[in-house]
């Protein structure tokens, strides 16, 4: 032995004795002596399970078996529970269950949900066999001192081991060797363990380290994109159907064709068709002007409404369209600009004034409208407010909402008022495409209720006087 | 060590006095270990090898074009449209997934009824599994339409989706048991060959090697304890295997029979599917493992016993599936339902009675040649009569899918199917894929179960 290893003996110690044996018999009755002699720490390897062994060595049964039912029940029961748990139940606070009517079938029944719970039985307990074998085993386990023993290495061939540890009460160094050679060993062998075995490769140390640092790395960049802001789209990943060969609606159809002869989707150049004319879509045959516009019926619809010069020019756009639907502008609807239509001063009959209806109208007034005309219809909503205020510093043009509570307002028919919410009125915008029917004669409703209430517009205070000259 | 050359012995020949031996050659413990780590210790693979990598390579490269082409495109590239919205791709899923069944079948079913003869074939037969159920399951995978959210076919709570799979569909039942056959298979395959990558271990010479293989073995040292537990796994595998085996061809073919589609309705699907799946495996065990074992030269380890008898379990199977076919017809008449009869009918004598009556000649008409030995022990002959019920049974998802779909309920639909060139090439790129997995298996890993051989050969010395 060179100086070098000296150093490295000096760490070892002697774990057990090995001896080795030619063939699977002398395995056996070597086992069997040594059991009989009283050893209790002993194993012994083989290149393939040797019949007979576990007796030989005294190898009580395995509880693998009991370990793998126990999972394998499990695994019945959460197979089950899940397939109830996602398709039949409703409940739950995180991830909903969802329950799948599928052909007016029960959403549980027990024949259809046999076969997933056989494979979660199968595979949960072929994971518990898998996993439980090697954890009784102690395995993986890399460093072992018997792989230090060249001669060792033909277990996996052709060669048979015993090895009595040192643990052993009856380990003695000389009298147990004789004993195993004694019982037909070839050789007796020291298994000795290097304490410097346990100790892991520097060179793994520093990658274990480096591999940990750059795992790190993808966690630390999400964190920080979740907590900044940014102004470019999204990382598309997979686009999906974000972006689509498609021409969306109201756009113009691209030349299709080439410079000389042009070629569009359609003979006008848009990449959508008008409807026929004298059609109506589903759903929009306005029959009944009181209720869909506020005017009597039997008056002249939309020729006299747009009191020119308040309305933009796209509610006009939307105005057209809507008297195309009904009936065509008549010719003089210029020269009418001026005088009011006949509004309904009644609610239309399928409207029904209650409660309930003046609740929703409170809660869509709430929404929509009470931003500008504020909660109580006073006209000092915050957008308002805030617009008047900018107005008043220069830096916006803005006209004053009104309040509900004027005087002027309040004279206004029913039928105006809804008027005034589908076309807007002077700056304020239309809301005929956000609110429906209903909801803005729900508001009509409010509208007049909190009109009911007398409630006059407050002076403004001082402070707010001085935010306004600010 | 030399390895003593014995003349085999011919160990077909039954004789009641004594078990017919499964090692011939007279090889011993360390004389079977060489064998087969000869082919991995080998400084070079042999040429053929080489070669038939470097095909196999390119047809794999294929695949994968096409795969890519799919998803690029959708599933339009396909042959499949009305009313044959499954085409090839389900016709070679359940191909590839029959083939897959032998495996399990020699390392489970045969293990519990103590069939020695499994040892020397089951490694191989295993890794043919995985690598069949792999081919398998990259059909259905890549014809899901938006594969990057294939994780939708499982039970994941996802808020972005806010619903759950549907589990009374057969096609969720199919994930469920092509998953897990394909783990537990994995499971089982490597918990075999931990032991024999621990020979690996102890024979390596290259750092590269010591510590990969250190790695897989993971420190299997062939403790009694070892194996006490190993074994009590072992036996707790198979017997889950074995009903795991039988319920993933009947729950493939629940894809069909739980459906009310004319030829499919039928309660004989499941065992039927079964025994074709067998059949089919069996052949391709055979088919690739008479080319290998003359490779390597393993003839004194997959005997030609090891062959006869699986040419027997083809033949047994064949004439299974064959009797299936007859059912199958006797009950489409029986049942009275003119649409069934129909059906039946058009399979053996539409427009597609070629597809048919190749299938009838390849599973039933061919293997009955199994019944003379000269059949059973000559190996070319048995790989061209596999190759054969291969082809037969690849035909017989063919009809079972096409015909009945091309020809449903409403005659306004009726289509005669055909595959697109892309159709053909990932089939055939399918085949590129399952070769390189078993070309590199059979260089890096044991490809036979060197313990358990040893395990039943009589052993040296016996003293008890």
């Amino acid at each position: 032995m060179t100086e070098k290893t000296k150093s490295e003996v000096s760490e070892q110690k002697l774990v057990g004795l090995l001896a080795q044996y030619e063939d699977p018999g002398s395995l056996i009755s070597a086992c069997n002596h040594a059991r009989e002699s009283g050893y209790k720490k002993i194993d012994a390897f083989s290149p393939f399970p040797v019949h007979g062994i576990d007796p030989a060595l005294g190898i009580p049964r395995t509880i693998l078996p009991f370990f793998v039912l126990i999972i394998g029940l499990t695994g019945c029961a959460v197979g089950l529970g899940m397939q109830f748990y996602a398709n039949a139940a409703d409940w739950s606070p995180l991830f909903p269950g969802y329950s799948f009517m599928i052909s007016g079938k029960p959403f549980f029944s027990l024949p259809a949900n046999i076969p997933v719970t056989f494979e979660v039985v199968i595979l949960s307990s072929a994971l518990a066999t898998f996993l439980g074998m090697w954890a009784l085993n102690r395995l993986p386990r890399l460093a072992n001192p018997l792989h230090r023993i060249s001669r060792f290495k033909r277990v996996t061939n052709d060669k048979f081991f015993l090895l009595i540890e040192t643990k052993d009460p009856q380990f003695d160094r000389t009298e147990t060797e004789s004993q195993l050679s004694s019982w037909g060993a070839s050789v007796v062998e020291e298994v000795k363990e290097d304490l410097t075995d346990q100790q892991l490769p520097s060179w793994l140390q520093l990658a274990g380290l480096m591999t940990a640092l750059l795992l790190l790395i993808p966690p630390v960049l999400i964190f920080r994109a979740e907590g900044m802001t940014n102004r470019k789209p999204r990382l598309h990943v997979v686009p999906d159907m974000d972006w689509q060969d498609k021409y969306k609606t109201q756009t113009l159809s691209p030349n299709l064709g080439d410079e000389k002869h042009p070629k569009f989707l359609f003979v006008d150049g848009r990449a959508m068709q008008e409807p026929i004319p004298g059609t109506i879509a589903r759903g929009d045959l306005d029959t009944d002007s009181e209720y869909f516009r506020g005017i009597k019926s039997g008056t002249d619809a939309f020729a006299t409404v747009s009191s020119a010069g308040a309305r933009t020019s796209l509610q006009d756009d939307t105005r057209q369209d809507d008297a195309a639907n009904d009936k065509p502008a008549e010719p003089n609807s210029d020269t009418a600009a001026t005088s009011e239509p006949d509004w309904v001063t009644q609610f239309p009959t399928n409207v029904e004034v209650n409660l309930e209806l003046l609740e929703r109208g409170q809660d869509r007034f709430n929404i929509y409208c009470s931003v500008c005309h504020g909660y109580a219809g006073n006209g000092d909503g915050l957008v308002n407010t805030r617009a008047l205020a900018l107005a008043a510093a220069g830096k916006a043009q803005w006209t004053a909402a009104k309040s509900l509570n004027d005087p002027e307002i309040i004279k206004n028919p029913v039928g105006r008022i809804f008027d005034t919410i589908s076309y807007g009125r002077g700056t304020m915008g239309p809301y005929k495409d956000q609110i429906p029917v209903e909801d803005r004669w729900a508001i009509v409703a409010y509208v007049r209720a909190i009109q009911g209430t007398g409630i006059k517009p407050e002076s403004t205070t001082k402070a707010e006087e001085d935010a306004v000259a600010e | 060590m030399a390895i003593t050359v014995e003349p085999l012995g011919d160990n077909t020949i039954e004789n009641p006095e004594e078990r017919a031996p499964l090692v011939l050659g007279g090889l011993d413990y360390a004389g079977v270990t060489d064998k087969v780590c000869a082919i991995w210790e080998a400084d070079k693979a042999p040429k053929i090898w080489w070669l038939v990598l470097a095909g196999a390579a390119c047809l794999l490269l294929m695949f994968g074009a096409c795969i890519n082409h799919l998803l690029m495109k959708g599933v339009g590239i396909w042959g499949n449209n009305n009313p044959a919205y499954w085409g090839w791709p389900i016709v070679n899923f359940v191909f590839w997934v029959g083939i897959g069944h032998a495996g399990t079948l020699i390392s489970a079913i045969l293990f519990l009824f103590r069939q020695n003869w499994r040892t020397s074939i089951n490694r191989a037969a295993e890794a043919m599994t995985i690598f069949a159920v792999i081919c398998a399951g990259t059909y259905p995978g890549v014809h899901i339409g938006r594969v990057w959210v294939f994780y939708w076919l499982f039970p994941v709570p996802s808020e972005h989706l806010a619903m759950w799979p549907n589990f009374r569909s057969p096609l969720l039942w199919d994930v469920f048991a092509v998953s897990t056959y394909f783990t537990v298979s994995l499971l089982f395959w490597y918990m075999g060959m931990v032991p024999d990558i621990a020979t690996y271990r102890d024979r390596a010479k290259s750092k590269m090697r010591k510590f990969v293989y250190g790695l897989l073995s993971l420190g299997w040292t062939g403790s009694a304890r070892g194996w006490h537990r190993y074994e009590a796994a072992y036996v707790i595998l198979a017997a889950l295997a074995t009903p795991l085996v039988l319920s993933v061809h009947t729950i493939v073919s629940f894809d069909f029979a739980v459906s009310q589609v004319p030829g499919w309705h039928t309660t004989i699907f499941p065992p039927y599917f079964v025994a074709g799946a067998i059949f089919s495996g069996f052949a391709m065990v055979v088919t690739l493992l008479v080319p290998a074992r003359r490779l390597y030269n393993l003839k004194e380890l997959i005997t030609i016993r090891h062959l006869e008898n699986m040419n027997k379990i083809i033949m047994a199977t064949g004439l299974m599936v064959g009797t299936a076919y007859g059912i199958e017809f006797f009950i489409a008449w029986y049942s009275g339902v003119a649409m069934e009869r129909f059906a039946f009918y058009n399979r053996a004598f539409g427009n597609y009675w070629w597809a048919y009556w190749i299938m009838v000649s390849c599973n039933v008409f061919i293997p009955q040649l199994f019944w003379f030995k000269f059949f059973r022990t000559n190996t070319i002959a048995m790989v061209v009569i596999c190759i054969f019920v291969n082809i037969g049974m690849w035909f017989e998802r063919f009809v079972i899918t096409i015909t009945s779909l091309c020809r449903d309920y409403l005659p306004s639909s009726w289509h005669y199917f055909h595959p697109t060139g892309i159709d053909i090439m990932m089939f055939i790129g399918s085949f590129g894929l399952f070769t390189t997995l078993f070309l590199l298996f059979c260089r890096f890993l044991p490809i036979i179960a060197i313990s358990e051989v040893k395990s039943i050969m009589p052993s040296e010395g016996d003293h008890h």
